[in-house]
């Protein structure tokens, strides 16, 4: 596991450097980021399948519920770039180790929802620890200085270390995230191992989903011009594709 | 390109643009980054370490712009510096001055194309592409793990890539008509552009949802005995996209906070279940 939460918070130092840094390259995006989680974790052989399905569903329900069409100044500064990497990293860890004590038939739906909330308790945690590492006024302070000496050079290291502290803080909230949600998954869910049913599961994945469509609609649908009338032509068009599928399938 | 400046200067300034808000804070904004950036030219312009480190100190002033659309504005102020360096009469004033005439208009129109329709759009196709990706036969390696996020990435760099890489350049070649070079960014047209494509995605994506995997599939691929009635599984996805609209007007800005309070409302409903 040692070698995992080192992996894990590489990948988060990276996404964090990409979204705060302004490489805006999206890597920080939550599919990206659990993906790479996925990629990166191996919970054992007999859960191979679902290393890679899991991280898929956390992140792709994070990508549509974190969509905001609101400028990143007017968002409350929380740390989406690493909380699909600590969702996934939470749900595959906890996977074969929690398994015994929840042993619920739902097609990997409860280690869904188990990755999608700590993601999302991820993203506000995370977020009130980047605000404790921001540069402040000393940071200007240092900058002038080094620039009134004309020491260009100096200059340039003190940024790069700016750049590095970027890459430490997001490391250091994925591994410690990482590790803070797990333990707390590990310690608190087989006390609800008799609640924990499929359906359930499935009915807590199926209000994510609706909140995920609410997400969408209001990113790209409300407020937007003629943004009614383009979504219901999208819808018709596959509508009609799919009915042309099913005619033309055997 | 220019006599006083190689082609690297111009590669090193835009690499340096994309560290541009690595030391971002409230009282300087990008104004650190963008000192960061221009680094290169001011080596090549000013061999006095004093005249260098007071042209640093210009560039270290409040700047705020969209990140991507940051390299046109390193490139007007080249330009600038490069000919106050060469004996023009160019004020430190008319320096910030025209940073800032540049700088407020690629905010304000930066932001809506990449922050508020690009971004979301790119996510929503990537989420497409995991819907109607087939998913792998048994034994065969998942594809979808790669090919959705490449998709996402791709879809945004594909028209954020390249104004990133060709703004030092064009703001240093065209920075003596600004209107001229806002103008042929095209921004405000592709975003609309691209809000019809976001709409149109969203469309199909519900029909994709509905209609092929569908929330109806989850709960009924969870369900312990299976065959539910369609109500019954629409009824927690009906109340998570009230949770979510209801959310999004009364905590804009708070997605965060809004899909926890769906998960909340998941639960509890759940516990009900």
């Amino acid at each position: 596991m040692v070698g995992e939460l080192i992996r894990v918070s590489l990948v988060g130092g990276i996404l964090a450097v990409d979204r705060a840094a302004g490489w805006s390259l999206m890597l920080s995006q939550p599919l990206v980021g659990a993906c790479l989680a996925g990629a990166l974790i191996n919970p054992g052989p007999e859960w191979e399948l679902w290393a890679l399905r899991i991280p898929l569903a956390v992140g792709g329900i994070l990508q549509l519920l974190l969509t905001d069409p609101a400028l990143p100044a007017a968002q409350a500064p929380r740390d989406t770039a690493t909380a699909s990497v600590v969702g996934s990293a939470v749900a595959l860890l906890a996977l074969p180790r929690l398994h015994p004590a929840l042993a619920v038939s739902a097609g990997g739906i409860l280690w869904v929802v188990i990755g999608v909330g700590a993601g999302l308790l991820s993203a506000v945690l995370g977020g009130w620890f980047a605000r404790l590492h921001r540069p402040g006024g000393a940071t200007v302070a240092r900058a002038e200085a080094l620039a009134a000496a004309g020491d260009m050079a100096s200059f340039d290291r003190f940024y790069w270390a700016g750049l590095g502290r970027t890459f430490l803080v997001g490391a250091a909230w994925s591994w410690g995230g990482t590790i803070l949600l797990l333990w707390a998954a590990l310690s608190y869910l087989p006390r609800f191992a008799g609640e924990l049913t499929a359906r359930r599961a499935g009915v807590v994945f199926a209000v994510l989903l609706g909140a995920a469509a609410a997400a969408g609609l209001n990113a790209h649908v409300r407020g937007r011009r003629h943004g009614w009338r383009w979504a219901a032509l999208g819808a018709l068009v596959v509508a009609f594709l799919l009915q042309g599928l099913k005619v033309a399938a055997p | 390109m220019s006599d006083r400046f190689p082609k690297t200067d111009f590669g090193r300034a835009t690499s340096r643009s994309f560290h541009i808000q690595a030391l971002l804070q409230p009282e300087r904004m990008q104004g650190l980054g963008f000192g960061f950036a221009m680094i290169p030219f001011l080596r090549r312009l000013y061999a006095d370490p004093a005249e260098r480190g007071a042209a640093l100190r210009r560039h270290l002033a409040y700047f705020a712009t969209h990140p991507i659309l940051s390299g046109y504005v390193l490139g007007v102020a080249a330009r600038l510096e490069e000919r106050r360096a060469s004996g023009e009469p160019i004020s430190e004033a008319a320096i910030d001055g025209a940073k800032r005439a540049m700088a407020t208009p690629l905010a304000g129109l930066g932001d809506p194309l990449f922050w508020v329709t690009l971004r979301p759009l790119a996510g929503l196709l990537s989420v497409i592409a995991l819907l109607v990706l087939p998913p792998p036969a048994s034994g065969a390696p998942d594809l979808r793990v790669l090919l959705c996020p490449l998709f996402l990435l791709l879809t945004y760099n594909a028209v954020a890539l390249p104004y990133r890489l060709a703004g030092v350049a064009r703001g240093y070649r065209e920075g003596d008509r600004p209107a001229a070079l806002l103008r042929s960014l095209q921004l405000s047209e592709r975003n609309a552009i691209l809000e019809r494509v976001g709409a149109f995605a969203f469309g199909a994506f519900l029909a994709l949802a509905a209609l092929v995997q569908g929330p109806a599939g989850a709960v009924r691929g969870g369900a312990d005995e299976g065959g539910a009635a369609w109500a019954l599984m629409l009824t927690p996805v009906a109340l998570g996209a009230l949770v979510g609209l209801a959310g999004r007007k009364a905590m804009p800005g708070r997605p965060v906070e809004v899909a926890l309070a769906a998960l909340l409302a998941g639960c509890v409903m759940a516990a009900w279940v």
